[in-house]
């Protein structure tokens, strides 16, 4: 019986050398940073816009579309620089990469309880500060998909440099 | 499942990148017979991680031979000074 990992269709893509430079540490922490970023800014954008009279503001629509559409190719750059060890099927992974997507849940378990509250709270806080329920309902779902992402930005600014050429 | 060494004491010592280049075996072709990803006997190699029983017996006997002639919790003298002192 065979004890290798099983080479999923998505497993190949993320094994894939042509995306090795994606796996080097500066590059995933870089992703990292624009990623936390990206939501930050989002975070901040929907409560400037909440705090305006105006329910669902032009330059906020336009903000969240823009925010939304560059999070795909991000999380796409950071996901490739952790193998997407938490995306792939468990038969796919080695000991080791199981390892390490254990490690980064338990790191960020209570964070991301914190953040998944802040996410309810917020939402409870903006409607009743501001009467907004569309941009409460962005803020708690940015909340709420931070606490998610959680782990991924753990794994790909803890993860170790992978050792150099396979073939040596 | 192996895991990350927390202190030095904890860390498992290992021969597996001479017994690699002894026998001609890149990462990759190990890798593949042991069933793990090639950087993984990266990561045992260097130390950063101790592998799984299981792991450290399959790598055994790929190589043919006792496990703890490959992996020691204190660190390993090298192969030279192994012949000499049996042979002295």
């Amino acid at each position: 019986m065979s004890n290798s990992p099983a080479q999923t269709y998505l497993a190949r893509t993320f094994e894939d050398d042509r995306y090795a430079w994606t796996r080097e540490p500066r590059v995933r922490r870089r992703a990292v940073v624009a990623e936390v970023a990206l939501v930050v800014a989002l975070v901040a954008a929907t409560l400037v816009a909440a705090s305006t009279d105006e329910e669902w503001p032009t330059w906020f629509f336009v903000a969240w579309m823009v925010g939304m559409l560059g999070f795909i190719p991000l999380h796409s750059l950071l996901n490739l620089g952790i193998r997407g060890v938490l995306d792939r099927d468990k038969r796919s992974l080695d000991e080791h990469q199981r390892r390490l997507g254990e490690r980064s849940h338990t790191a960020v378990a209570w964070p991301s309880t914190a953040l998944t509250f802040a996410a309810w709270t917020g939402a409870v806080a903006v409607v009743g500060l501001t009467g907004h329920v569309m941009l409460a309902l962005c803020l708690g779902f940015l909340l709420w998909f931070a606490s998610g992402l959680l782990t991924y930005w753990h794994l790909a600014w803890t993860s170790p440099e992978e050792p150099a050429d396979a073939d040596l | 499942m192996g895991r990350q060494p927390k202190s030095e004491a904890d860390k498992v010592h290992d021969r597996i990148g001479v017994l690699r280049a002894d026998r001609g075996v890149s990462r990759k072709e190990l890798a593949e017979a042991v069933g793990v990803h090639p950087q993984t006997i990266g990561y045992v190699e260097r130390g950063e991680y101790s592998p799984s029983l299981a792991l450290a017996l399959r790598i055994a006997r790929y190589f043919e031979l006792p496990v703890e002639a490959i992996f020691s919790l204190d660190p390993l003298p090298s192969l030279s000074q192994e012949l000499l002192r049996r042979t002295s």
